[in-house]
């Protein structure tokens, strides 16, 4: 036979307990009602702004890239592919050469950014923007021309306020406006 | 012309259909629903440091947002699975309604006998008897619904029909002893000045309160249809405009109990006192417009419960209205008894 679960007897809540707890919970309230303090991030009209090292989008750098493929190799959700095609060689007229360049797709990717790591002449690189969105999910797949676009917060681009949040001793968690960068980029 | 304007005017204005369809009966209601479900969201917004519904009308602090979400129930398909009773699945919730409306009918809004629906020498005890009948449609809603979270939201709303509505109707004949009557219009008439019986029998008139929010599913007994327990209780399978009925029922319902609590222990359209011979706007507007602001005041509390109190468990919503809040009322009914011999009033 298994044994019977015991169960903890809660001390009674006493009558004049109870009505001080009630009256307690309705003051709080009411301290909270009159003095509210609202943190919502009012997102279009208001953003965070992302630190330098955030890893965000990735743009490349078809300049600096030596088409090592590096990056293709080491993308642990094969977001990153290498797209190959001939063109004429600068160097030797007349020749055709094999370039290949890499481009993303972004249903795959998890930002993990050790294509940014590995990249040993720093052709790609982290942007501090994550609210990008697209309309379907071939768009995702980004071209050799789209990956090198540097993508744009919308809340940036619309004029939002960077706000922060700080640690306040009183009132716990608040919103204020960064200062010395209103206006927003 | 002037002949045709006053046809019309006593038309709309005839008491039966004017109480029950305009004020303050079916659209009285919904506009206050509406504003009260606006007010509810966002009071609950600001003490738990949220916004709340905003983006709709951004100048209005989102007031529309009510009006958008009743286009959209209108508009979405309501869909009516295949293992339900059908009639019952869709009469159930318009019957819910139409019910919660009709006690609207022996609420008296002025003193002045041309504006009275019905004759208002038991309207108390009228106005209660139909109060009581909802809950059978919320039962019989999700017992249509054929669906385990219905049955079991119908269930509790049954325990808690027997936890709320002996405490609503002892505390409300707390009003009735000291005046020696069951007539609303006398009820209110003795409330003069200061004396209203909130004050006066502030028992009766906590346990009518709680007594209303259990049996509307006000926040601290928000059981029936607890949303996190058994998804919206009975009315898990409604969608579309079924669902927004069936969530308009049960505030039209705190609210028609509301303005009942109003004439029993606020003083009704007290402030004002409309003589005889006064005209439609002095003698029948005016009281009706103080008495649905009060009515919305003592709603606009019960929302702000929303943002305090957390859920009962079943069990112990019974047992406290069992233990505590039926005693309270017993207490209130005797200290009513008191008045009237003392004849206080």
């Amino acid at each position: 036979m298994p044994p019977r679960p015991s169960r903890r007897r809660v001390p009674p809540y006493g009558f004049l307990a109870a009505v001080k707890g009630n009256l307690g919970a309705i003051a709080v309230g009411l301290k909270y009602f009159l003095d509210p303090n609202r943190f919502t991030l009012h997102y279009p009209r208001e953003y965070i702004r992302l630190k330098p090292g955030y890893r965000g989008f990735i743009v490349l750098n078809k300049a600096k890239c030596i088409m090592c493929e590096s990056c293709a190799r080491i993308c642990p959700a094969a977001a990153m592919k290498m797209v190959r095609f001939q063109a004429p060689d600068p160097r030797r007229p007349g020749k055709m050469k094999l370039y290949k360049y890499p481009v993303i797709n972004y249903q795959r990717c998890i930002f993990c950014g050790y294509c940014v790591d590995v990249c040993p002449t720093e052709a790609l690189r982290h942007v501090p923007a994550h609210d990008v969105v697209y309309y379907n999910l071939e768009e995702m797949d980004l071209n050799l021309e789209q990956f090198q676009v540097e993508p744009k917060s919308p809340a940036e681009v619309e004029g939002g306020i960077p706000v922060r949040y700080v640690f306040d001793p009183e009132r716990g968690l608040v919103k204020v406006p960064e200062k010395g960068q209103a206006g927003g980029g | 012309m002037a002949g045709v304007v006053d046809t019309i005017i006593s038309w709309i204005f005839w008491p039966p259909l004017f109480q029950l369809v305009i004020a303050p009966g079916l659209v009285a209601a919904l506009a206050i629903v509406i504003f009260i479900l606006w007010f509810e969201r966002k009071t609950a917004a600001r003490v738990q440091m949220r916004v709340g519904p905003y983006n709709v009308s951004p100048r209005l602090g989102g007031a529309l947002q009510l009006i958008a979400d009743l286009i959209r129930y209108s508009f979405q398909e309501p869909i009516i699975p295949k293992t339900v009773d059908t009639a019952a699945f869709i009469l159930a919730p318009l019957a819910m309604l139409v019910i919660s409306v009709v006690p609207t009918a022996a609420i008296p809004v002025s003193p002045l006998p041309w504006t009275w629906p019905i004759p208002m020498e038991h309207s108390l005890l009228v106005a209660l008897a139909l109060t009581t009948l909802s809950p059978v449609f919320l039962v019989a809603a999700g017992w249509a619904s054929n669906n385990k979270f219905s049955v079991i939201g119908s269930t509790r709303e049954a325990f808690m029909v027997t936890a709320y509505e002996l405490v609503f109707i002892i505390s409300l004949l707390a009003v009735a002893a000291p005046v020696h009557s069951y007539n609303l219009v006398e009820i209110v008439e003795a409330q003069a000045g200061w004396r209203m019986f909130a004050i006066l029998n502030p028992l009766a008139f906590l346990a009518a309160f709680i007594a209303i929010l259990m049996s509307t599913s006000g926040f601290p007994f928000e059981i029936p249809e607890s949303e996190h327990e058994v998804v919206a209780g009975p009315f898990t399978e409604y969608s579309g405009l079924l669902y927004g009925i069936d969530m308009g029922a049960a505030y039209i319902k705190r609210y028609v109990m509301s303005v009942l609590l109003t004439i029993a222990f606020l003083g009704g359209w007290k402030p004002l006192d409309p003589q005889p011979g006064a005209g439609l706007l002095a003698g029948y507007i005016a009281p009706l417009v103080v008495v649905l602001v009060k009515a919305t005041i003592v709603m606009a509390v019960m929302s702000f419960f929303r943002a305090v109190y957390g859920r009962y468990r079943l069990d112990q919503a019974v047992d406290l209205a069992w233990r505590v809040i039926l005693p309270m009322a017993l207490a209130g009914y005797a200290l009513g008894l008191i008045y009237g011999y003392l004849g206080v009033i």
